[in-house]
């Protein structure tokens, strides 16, 4: 059903002709995948520096809502590299991407982490200006900034994984495991 | 030495120093005889705890290899931010000194991170990366980097501001972004190789 749907598109993709030739593309391919890489110091760079000023970690005499403004707008265009630049990726490899275990936590999680962040945007307007100076935000926008760090920190790892073959479809038995990473019992094309 | 021997710029001067020997040695014939020479330790550091630790346990390489990247983010954040306020673009309503200062500790947590998670790759793939031009153009932008940060850049922005040519200033934090991400893309592409 879900599995077969998801393969389903992924073959569809892995035939079209841009696909393949980002692939078989040395340096093209290599390219995507180090933007993928050298923007995490935008993205992941300013997002850090916000939920570390939040514990107080990082430029603590700062005022934290200065940090959270200023820093959001090359966060966002660092985001957004990121997502280009992996949905190229996924384009290129699509069939072995969609069935790899680490890609659907990657997936889920950045989902999850979504939610945290508009969570944390509502949150810390409610809270005003009054803690501003201090070191460390109140409890709730700090618990917030933790899932944060944690959070990416994961999907940085899972991210990296992905270049891994231990889950791969082709050396797993049929199973929990590979109806987690969406093989198909039969498939011949990986 | 005594610092002062080279007046109030012995840093610089020093780090300009260190530049051109490296630049000599590297265009003449010593190069390949000290490539020859360091076989050996290269041979040596994947028979260390390390390296057979990442040799035998691919999924330990494989986090290192994460936390390599996280320390990557961080360092990041720390250069984009305070280079960015250098370059006015910004931070802007936050004193310079500050934000650069406050950076500069993020930055040391960083490169700490990097250096000891990137030496204990290297010990896993040490004959690997021997042989790899790439590898050794990182650890020349690393080196070319971290002198340029620690002896010139700090040096300049212990200053007061004030008195510092503003170009200077954007000079040097063009130049940090750019010594940063270079050292990011050789040691990405170290990993295509093979
Ligand atoms: C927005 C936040 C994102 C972060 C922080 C992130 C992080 C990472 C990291 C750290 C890697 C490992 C790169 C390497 O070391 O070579 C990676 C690889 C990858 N990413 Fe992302 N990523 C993000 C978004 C996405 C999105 C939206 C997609 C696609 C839907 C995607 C698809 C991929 C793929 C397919 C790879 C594997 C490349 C390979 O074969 O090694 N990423 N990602
Ligand atoms: C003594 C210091 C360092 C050493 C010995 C070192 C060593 C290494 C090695 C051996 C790899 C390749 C791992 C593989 O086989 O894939 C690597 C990857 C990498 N390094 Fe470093 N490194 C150091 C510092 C740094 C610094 C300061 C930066 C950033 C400015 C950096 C950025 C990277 C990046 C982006 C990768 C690619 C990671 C990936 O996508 O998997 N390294 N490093």
């Amino acid at each position: 059903m879900f599995n077969q749907l998801i393969h389903n598109i992924a073959i569809w993709l892995d035939d079209t002709r841009w696909s393949t030739m980002l692939h078989e593309s040395y340096y093209m391919y290599n390219w995507v995948e180090s933007t993928h890489v050298l923007t995490l110091m935008v993205s992941l760079g300013m997002l850090f520096l916000i939920d570390l000023r939040m514990l107080g970690l990082a430029l603590p005499d700062v005022p934290a809502s200065t940090i959270a403004r200023r820093l959001n707008l090359p966060m966002l265009v660092g985001f957004t590299v990121m997502v280009v630049t992996g949905l190229l990726l996924f384009y290129a490899v699509p069939v072995r991407s969609s069935q790899s275990i680490w890609m659907r936590i990657k997936l889920v999680l950045m989902l999850g982490l979504l939610i945290n962040a508009v969570l944390f945007h509502r949150r810390m307007s409610e809270a005003g200006s009054g803690w501003d100076a201090q070191p460390r935000a109140p409890r709730n926008l700090r618990l917030g900034a933790m899932f944060s760090l944690a959070g990416w920190s994961v999907v940085v790892t899972c991210g990296r994984f992905i270049a891994y073959d231990w889950f791969d479809c082709q050396y797993m038995d049929p199973g929990l495991m590979s109806s987690l990473a969406g093989c198909i019992e039969g498939q011949t094309r990986f | 030495m005594p610092a002062s021997l080279l007046g109030p710029y012995s840093r610089t001067i020093l780090a300009a120093a260190v530049l051109l020997i490296t630049l000599g040695f590297a265009l003449s014939g010593a190069r390949g005889e000290v490539h020859n020479g360091l076989l050996p330790f290269f041979e040596w550091l994947e028979t260390t705890w390390f390296g057979v630790a990442g040799k035998t346990w691919g999924a330990v390489f494989a986090t290192v290899q994460s936390v390599h990247l996280l320390g990557l983010a961080l360092l990041g954040g720390a250069v984009l931010a305070a280079e960015g306020r250098l370059l006015n673009v910004i931070l802007t309503d936050t004193p310079r000194e500050l934000v650069c200062s406050r950076c500069n500790r993020v930055f040391d947590i960083a490169m700490i991170t990097l250096v000891a998670t990137g030496v204990f790759m290297a010990c896993g793939v040490a004959v690997k990366i021997y042989y790899l031009p790439v590898y050794w153009y990182k650890m020349l932008g690393l080196a070319a980097g971290a002198l340029f940060h620690y002896f010139v850049r700090n040096p300049v922005l212990a200053q007061d501001l004030e008195n510092v040519n503003p170009w200077l200033l954007k000079a040097m934090a063009v130049a940090s972004i750019m010594v940063w991400f270079t050292v990011a893309a050789t040691g990405r592409w170290i990993g295509f190789s093979g």
